[in-house]
């Protein structure tokens, strides 16, 4: 008995994470999102394995502007020879990464901010809150470039721009929430009881957030790729390295609308819009698992998709007066295809 | 200067001296006059140990306020709370939480006074746990003697508060506010979210609780009727301010203030046959922001005098264990009587 | 019955959940006359408010699924119409006051235009014509100063000033039925006392027939003329105020009026009624309250009682009512 119960809590604290996927892998888009994204993540990982041919290896450059065929399923580029498809694979690497460690970043910095200023409150709250006002005027894209002028180009500019000015809106959002996770009546009892507010922080207050920061974050992640594949096609950002927006840069000066080498222009732009795509399918569904309202809807139209009738009419009849004396256990399913929780 | 009573003890658990409580309202421009919520105005008190005190009143009128200024959670602008003879908000932080820990308070919404996230094993045993000095095993058998003693199965102890009805969780915040032995509990209206059917159930376990542990409750609440069956003391508060105040015997007995008697008339009773006179009173409830400066109730008063507007009026005797704060009552003195201050106000002017 | 106003037969509805049916109503019959004002009382989770939302045929078909032999609203037929038809009887024959007057307002429109719509809609009157009757109808409830509060948002008047524009919205072309669910259970205990009063005496002088769903038994003593009690789905007790407060037959009834903290009542423990309303997916054999009456006894535990109408119209579903009396 006591065993189980270890269990059902280990399973309710560590496996909420677990039970989250699981969620993600039952709504039928969430499954799309969550492939994808393993798709990317894998394809990142395993770039050296994948890849046919190394884009970095200068002396593995086959004919220039060649169409997609079965040694080069996407082509190669007309500048330089290079395969598109083993770019593409590579280039995985540098949005998945930017994208998800900026992500992560942003995390943790706009929820610290977000807690601080909504629990502590009163000078902390003001001097945050003026701060992401003044964030907010600053135009980030003049930034960048002067900096980039400044400093060199490299994406630990255009990483260290997000996250100067890019954890606002989550702090915001955060600091909302706070607000309002503060005046429960719980975080009273505990207040009562002698709690520390760092108890409360952490305890009541965090993990009240994690939906937002989790959902916001995915979000996130997905902006942040395009923003660095449009940074990387105005030229900014490290040159060695081989990114999607790159790509469309060079696919662009290199001719390829004039030669109509539709493949080098197609590949890159599909890259990033499965990225982004999948991301946001991801958290889009999220918002649905955790809104309660929402996920409700969804769920029960699909229920009534598959609606046994005959049973319902059952259940209608035993509810009359000379009916069947006891309502029916499901002497046939309720719905007949069940592969609802 | 208010008058304390004289059906008050002598040796009270928790006293409260002239408390004020006044929130600033956010000013519209910053150069702009300060405005102030005035919540709570020249409230005393004192409550025994052991005893069930009630305090009676419409939403605005202060009394959540009143509560939370008790337990050390709102600190008055004005008076003093003194708690088993200290005074409260003159304590160092240590003896604070300390005094603290002895007062603890049951919600009035049991939706939103348990963490979701929580297990109930977790919401009880929380106050101990964040007092430490007791092993997981110790928790747990108080935790499991509580859950009994509320009601509820050693099986509930894992789940979460949303696989519990309204009544079910108020009895999992009620496990929790007693695991400390507090010596005082607030209970701010306890069955108000519940069924009618449910509240007798959490009314007869509070009474259980507070007879077998000798208990100090403080009971807020709107319905009457509750009040009148529980309480040995009750203070009628409106805008912030008591307008009646007594035993409870004497003041249902013979209710006095006009708006006591129009809050009785106003719960409705089940009993069908009985014919009562119902007074209505006009107009809603006036902000507490900036109240007026002579009796508060003037304006939905229907028996006020032109001096109720500007005179404010004191708590005065009626008779042992009873005191009110009425013109009506204690009349006006002889150069107010002169300058027309006593003839009542023939129209209600809204605002 | 020629002066029914309302007449619904043999209501079901269901909805369909995973894991089983939510059972919310099974067979209720309610009949409502012209000028009276029916209550149907009943806890949280009995299926009042879904009864409510049946009538006004505001349910939508997913998530629900109802049944219905006969819905008449003033001889006419409701059963078959279309949204479209619905759309011109709700406002104007038939009205619904809501429980949370934040939710059921508009926030972004004052609401001296949310009335000023319900004339235009279903009169033809023109703008100016329609402000006067929102004026003259914010005044009869009670509102000061009508009009210029009619320029007021929601959010800018009082619980009980909302409230009674709700009651003004509900009559502004004088429907032939009303039903308030849960009219004033958010107010303060002074400020249901007015609302309440209004109310009763709109409904009482323009002869509007009403139905008013409501947990709260001492409610109903004021205002109701005939109560259906309800539980679990069922109604239980049908009978006229005065007859079901003095001499209640059902024992639900009977807890339900007992555990009602009286001002009379002395210094006793409150009165209770053991565990809980049964869960609308699982619900016991036989007589749902069965598991925590008092006076169950043979047969209770294995089949429903039928709802007996006795002879002065009373109606009771109960194996063993109280003080038993002969069914026609």
């Amino acid at each position: 008995m006591s065993k189980q119960n270890v269990l059902l809590q280990v399973a309710r604290r560590g496996g909420s994470f677990l039970s989250l996927v699981r969620k993600l892998w039952q709504h039928p888009k969430g499954r799309v999102g969550l492939i994808l994204v393993s798709l990317l993540v894998l394809t990142a990982i395993l770039a050296p394995v994948l890849a046919p041919y190394d884009p970095y290896d200068v002396t593995q450059r086959a004919e220039k502007g060649l169409r997609p065929s079965l040694a080069h399923p996407l082509g190669t580029t007309i500048t330089t020879g290079q395969d598109i498809f083993s770019m593409l694979i590579y280039g995985t690497r540098v949005s998945l990464m930017i994208g998800i460690i900026t992500g992560i970043i942003l995390a943790f910095l706009g929820a610290l901010m977000g807690v601080m200023a909504g629990y502590i409150g009163g000078f902390v709250d003001n001097l945050i809150m003026r701060t992401v006002d003044v964030l907010l005027v600053i135009p980030t894209l003049p930034l960048i470039i002067v900096l980039t002028g400044l400093l060199g180009r490299s994406y630990f500019v255009i990483v260290l721009v997000f996250v100067l000015f890019g954890w606002t809106g989550l702090a915001r959002v955060i600091r909302s929430l706070v607000l309002v996770l503060k005046n429960s009546n719980y975080v009273k009892a505990a207040e009562l009881a002698g709690a520390s507010r760092w108890y409360i922080m952490t305890k009541h207050i965090l993990p009240g957030t994690s939906h937002l920061i989790i959902m916001n974050t995915t979000l996130t992640c997905a902006g942040i790729m395009v923003a660095e594949a449009g940074l990387s096609f105005l030229g900014l950002g490290d040159p060695t390295a081989i990114s999607w927006g790159k790509m469309l840069a060079e696919a662009q000066g290199g001719g390829a609308l004039l030669f109509g080498a539709w493949w080098w222009i197609l590949a890159p732009g599909a890259g990033i819009f499965l990225a982004v795509f999948s991301f946001m399918r991801i958290g889009i569904v999220m918002e649905e698992i955790f809104n309660p309202r929402m996920k409700a809807s969804s769920s029960i139209y699909k229920l009534f998709k598959h609606l046994n009738n005959d049973y319902l009419d059952e259940v209608f009849d035993s509810m009359d007066d000379e009916g069947t004396t006891v309502p029916p256990e499901p002497s046939r399913p309720a719905v007949l295809e069940s592969d609802h929780d | 200067m208010t008058i304390r009573g004289n059906w008050q003890s002598s040796d009270p658990l928790l006293e409260m001296d002239g408390v004020s409580v006044n929130f600033p309202v956010k000013r519209a421009y910053p150069f702009s006059k300060r405005r102030w919520i005035q919540a709570v105005t020249d409230v005393s008190l004192q409550i025994a140990e052991g005893e069930t005190f009630g305090i009676v009143g419409e939403s605005g009128c202060g009394k959540s306020t009143l509560g939370n200024a008790m337990i050390g959670m709102v600190r008055p602008t004005g008076g003093t709370v003194r708690f088993q003879g200290d005074d409260l908000y003159a304590l160092k932080p240590k003896a604070f939480k300390e005094a603290r820990r002895n007062m603890q308070m049951i919600f009035q919404d049991p939706f939103s006074s348990l963490n979701p996230r929580f297990t109930v094993y977790d919401i009880i045993k929380e106050p101990m746990h964040i007092r430490g000095g007791a092993s997981e095993a110790e928790m747990k058998a108080k935790v499991l003697e509580l859950l009994k003693l509320v009601g509820l199965d050693e099986e509930d102890l894992y789940r979460n508060p949303s696989d519990f009805s309204g009544g079910q969780r108020q009895r999992i915040g009620i496990a929790r506010a007693i695991v400390l032995n507090p010596r005082f509990l607030i209970c701010d209206e306890p069955v108000s979210g519940l069924d009618v059917s449910v509240h007798a159930q959490i009314m007869n376990l509070l009474m259980e609780i507070q007879a077998s542990r000798n208990l100090t409750y403080v009971f807020i609440s709107h319905n009457l009727a509750v009040v009148k069956n529980v309480c040995q003391n009750v203070l009628v508060m409106y805008l912030g301010k008591v307008m009646e105040a007594g035993t409870s015997d004497a003041l249902f007995a013979s209710p006095q203030h006009p708006y006591t008697k129009a809050l009785l008339s106003a719960v409705l009773d089940v009993d069908v046959e009985a014919s009562h006179e119902r007074i209505l009173l006009q107009g809603d409830t006036p902000s507490p922001i900036d109240p007026p400066k002579g009796c508060r109730f003037w304006q939905r008063c229907p028996f006020a005098m032109k001096g109720c507007k500007t005179v404010p009026a004191e708590l005065v005797d009626v008779e042992p264990g009873h005191q009110i704060a009425c013109h009506l009552i204690s009349g006006f003195s002889a150069e107010q009587t002169a300058a027309g201050l006593g003839e009542p106000v023939s129209a209600h002017s809204e605002s | 019955m020629t002066d029914a106003v309302l007449e619904v037969r043999n209501l079901k509805v269901a909805f369909p959940a995973p894991g089983g049916v939510i059972r919310a109503v099974e067979g209720i019959d309610l009949t409502t006359k012209k000028g009276e004002c029916v209550a149907l009382v009943g806890e949280s989770g009995c299926g009042k408010s879904v009864t409510a939302l049946s009538i006004m045929k505001l349910l939508r078909t997913p998530p629900s699924v109802s049944r219905i032999d006969k819905l008449q609203l003033d001889g006419r037929d409701l059963t078959h119409l279309t949204e479209r038809d619905m759309e011109r009887i709700r406002g104007k024959d038939m009205a619904m006051i809501f429980q949370d007057a934040m939710t059921a307002l508009n926030p972004v429109m004052t609401v001296g235009k949310q009335i000023d719509e319900v004339y235009r809609r279903h009169t033809k009157m023109s703008r100016k014509e329609a402000r006067e009757e929102t004026v003259k109808a914010l005044e009869l409830v009670g509102v000061p100063e009508a009009r210029s509060r009619a320029d007021s948002f929601p959010h800018e008047l009082s619980g009980g000033m909302r409230q009674r524009v709700l009651i003004a919205l509900a009559f502004a072309c004088m429907p032939k039925l009303i039903i308030a669910d849960e009219p004033t259970t958010s107010l303060d205990v002074t400020i249901q006392a007015q609302v309440l009063d209004v109310l009763r005496s709109m409904q009482q002088e323009h002869d509007v027939s009403a139905l008013l769903i409501t947990h709260d038994l001492s409610v109903v003593a004021n205002m109701a003329d005939t109560v259906y009690v309800m539980y679990s789905g069922k109604i239980v007790e049908r009978a006229a105020v005065l007859e079901l407060f003095t001499d209640p037959r059902h024992p639900y009834t009977e807890g339900l009026l007992a555990s009602v903290p009286k001002l009379s009542d002395d210094k006793q423990a409150f009165v209770q009624i053991p565990d809980t309303v049964p869960h609308p997916m699982h619900k016991p054999d036989g007589c749902y309250f069965h598991p925590r009456c008092s006076h169950a006894g043979f047969r209770c535990d294995q089949q429903m009682p039928r709802l007996e109408t006795l002879q002065n119209g009373r109606q009771i579903r109960c194996w063993h009512p109280l003080r038993q009396e002969r069914a026609t």
